[in-house]
């Protein structure tokens, strides 16, 4: 039972890139506050997304003809890693980088790749991803939003909705409908690029729990896509989607997003004395399970670096990480009640307010933990 | 991390280490017969250097072994004597005859590195216990019905199998950390956290496997308690999860490092494999 899920060794070439990355970040994120890192991936920063990209750090494993760095997946793997460790502001290239550029790659013409993926390699070009609408969450099979074949192309008529970054992204690949009707489900589903900035889209952000403003509302009223919109095969678009959720969900960004406020209670830990034995062995028990988490999510990338597709070992990667990033504020947020007298530093307070609020996302992001554990008992032959 | 030892063991476990085999020996039969089998087959002498007539497996070479050994509740301290030969073969040591515990290794290990590898030890057989008792689940999730259908159908029985499964991996990947040397002894803080993990993966394992099963589990006669039992008491063996736990963080609080990744990845860059 899943016994492909085996210790697997970071090359050493592609090791060696986390000392330069290190360093540019160690500079460039010296001065901001960690409640602002703790954004981690959600974090967005076009100018830093630029500086990225001319140190050849977007689109690490995209081919050189494209602009692309050429190198593994390994490689992408420990890049994604110091970003996240830092808490890097990498939203606005995250998801060209993590999925469009390598679907495009995939599914697209040699003229969508050559239009597309050099400008995302240099941080010129924003993506989101256009999935759930206000009727379809987890049920993504059941999407409306309808693209109708014309004499310029496509008309695109619907709405999407959380689709995160929509007002700060120069494009969407957006799941459509292309034939049949709701009810025909998985069939009858397209990709399609749609480029923002036509007439006839609206784009309303969301404001959070937190009070960031990063998902959005985005209303398509008779958009004209040209031709060379559709990416893939009409009709194909499940399939395109299934794969692309596999990049989606293996990622270390999966077991990293309370990664920050890790560090700043460790830090406060050690500014005492002699911390108490429960949080001691919570940060043991911390350690631990990173670890264990860490090398599962190595391996799943060595299986996709195989050429692989590991939809359920990511799904279940992705929930044993998000179950562990949950239970870092949670866990924090107690063993920091041990001395109801302590004044916390600021940094930590407002980190782990901060993170304690944005928890319950993230095991609704990317697929909510009842659908990956759906897809898990599909795995095991339940389903 | 599966190999041709750890198969050709296995499938001497299954024709020789039966459930009824396990029964008997658990009534106070001999395991004499068993063991005789163990030690003809060789693999005792794994860890034994070549020179002195073992086979010269490196600990990362014989976790298939051990994790067989939690797979089919092999009653006997197989794992323990092939570690105990091992150490104390390089400590030219004679090593009595039979089976020994790890107590066998005297002062011929200092006693906090005899910890470990007893923690390793229990963590691999933990992950194979854990295989067993997952797939016992899901196939009688497939094979009981109620309600006019196999309860695998139900989603609640399936997110409990799911999460069952993740725990498994995540035990599976614990004892691989472990036994990740190329000696004969587990690095230090590798097998702590394992242990850590296991020993928290086992009791979930335990506990949905009942949960699964319905009352049929808790019965003697049918075969899951012979593996949830020793889980349980895996999970307490060498060491309980908060043991390790503060093991490890008494390693992170010696040391420098400023954030945890750093942590983690100095002590996963140890690993032999």
């Amino acid at each position: 039972m899943f016994d492909s899920l085996s210790l697997t060794r970071i090359p050493a070439d592609d090791e060696a890139l986390r000392q330069p990355v290190r360093a540019f970040l160690d500079e460039a994120l010296k001065d901001v506050p960690p409640e602002v890192r703790a954004r981690s991936w959600g974090g967005f920063d076009a100018s830093f997304s630029r500086a990225l990209g001319a140190r050849g750090w977007i689109g690490l494993t995209l081919p050189k003809e494209y602009g692309g760095g050429g190198r593994s997946l390994y490689a992408r793997f420990v890049l994604v890693e110091e970003l996240l460790r830092a808490g890097a502001p990498v939203a606005a290239h995250w998801f060209a980088d993590r999925q469009s550029a390598p679907h495009i790659l995939k599914f697209g013409t040699p003229a969508q790749a050559q239009f597309y993926l050099p400008r995302i390699c240099r941080g010129e070009a924003f993506f989101c991803i256009g999935m759930s609408e206000p009727g379809s969450g987890s049920d993504l099979a059941s999407v409306r939003t309808r693209a109708t074949r014309n004499d310029n192309g496509w008309r695109l008529d619907g709405q999407k909705i959380w689709t995160t970054n929509a007002h700060r992204s120069n494009y969407m690949i957006a799941l459509v409908r292309t034939s049949g009707d709701a009810g025909s489900r998985q069939k009858g589903l397209s990709q399609v690029i749609v480029d923002l900035s036509l007439p006839g889209i609206t784009i309303r952000p969301i404001t959070d729990l937190t009070g960031d403003a990063h998902f959005c509302e985005v209303f398509f009223d008779g958009v004209q896509l040209g031709d060379d919109a559709l990416i893939g095969a009409e009709g194909d678009g499940w399939n395109q989607v299934t794969s692309e959720l596999a990049y989606e969900r293996s990622g270390p960004e999966r077991i990293y997003s309370s990664v920050v406020l890790l560090d700043e209670w460790l830090a406060y830990l050690r500014t005492q004395r002699a911390p108490s034995e429960r949080s001691l062995a919570l940060a043991g028990r911390v350690l631990s399970l990173s670890a264990v988490l860490r090398s599962l999510s190595v391996s799943v990338n060595g299986r996709l670096a195989e050429g692989h597709s590991p939809v359920v070992e990511a799904a279940l990667v992705k929930d044993l990480g998000t179950t562990l990033e949950q239970f870092i504020p949670e866990a924090i947020a107690d063993a920091l009640g041990d001395d109801p007298d302590a004044a916390l530093p600021d940094g930590l307070a407002r980190t782990l307010q901060y993170v304690s609020q944005i928890a319950p996302a993230f095991s609704l992001r990317g697929g909510t933990r009842e659908v990956l554990r759906g897809m898990i008992a599909r795995g095991l032959g339940l389903r | 991390m599966d190999n041709e030892f750890g198969d050709a063991f296995g499938q001497l476990l299954a024709d020789r280490c039966t459930p009824e085999v396990v029964r008997r020996i658990e009534r106070g039969e001999s395991a004499e017969p068993l063991w005789r089998d163990l030690v003809e087959s060789g693999f005792v002498d794994a860890l034994v250097p070549e020179a002195q007539g073992g086979a010269g497996l490196s600990l990362h070479e014989v976790l298939p072994l051990v994790q067989a050994c939690g797979y089919h509740a092999l009653p006997v301290p197989f794992a323990e004597t092939m570690a105990a030969r091992a150490v104390l073969a390089r400590a030219g040591r004679r090593w009595p005859v039979g089976a020994v515990t790890l107590d066998a290794i005297g002062d011929a290990l200092p006693a906090e590195e005899r910890r470990a590898l007893h923690a390793a030890l229990t963590t691999a057989q933990i992950a194979g216990a854990a295989a067993r008792v997952l797939e016992m689940s899901i196939a009688h999730a497939q094979q009981r019905s109620q309600f006019g259908k196999p309860i695998g159908s139900f989603q609640a029985v399936q997110h409990q199998l799911s999460v069952m499964a993740e725990q498994a991996c995540a035990a599976r990947m614990a004892a691989q950390l472990s036994f990740a040397s190329a000696g004969h002894l587990p690095d230090h803080t590798l097998a702590a956290m394992g242990k850590c993990v296991a020993g928290e993966a086992a009791a979930v394992i335990a506990a949905g496997s009942h949960a699964v099963h319905g009352a049929i589990g808790i019965t003697a006669e049918f075969d899951l308690q012979l593996y949830t039992r020793r889980l349980l008491a895996w999970r307490v063996q060498a060491g309980s999860p908060s043991h390790w736990a503060m093991q490890v963080a008494r390693q992170w609080w010696g040391g420098t490092h400023d954030r945890a990744i750093d942590f983690t990845l100095e002590r996963l860059g140890a690993a032999q494999f």
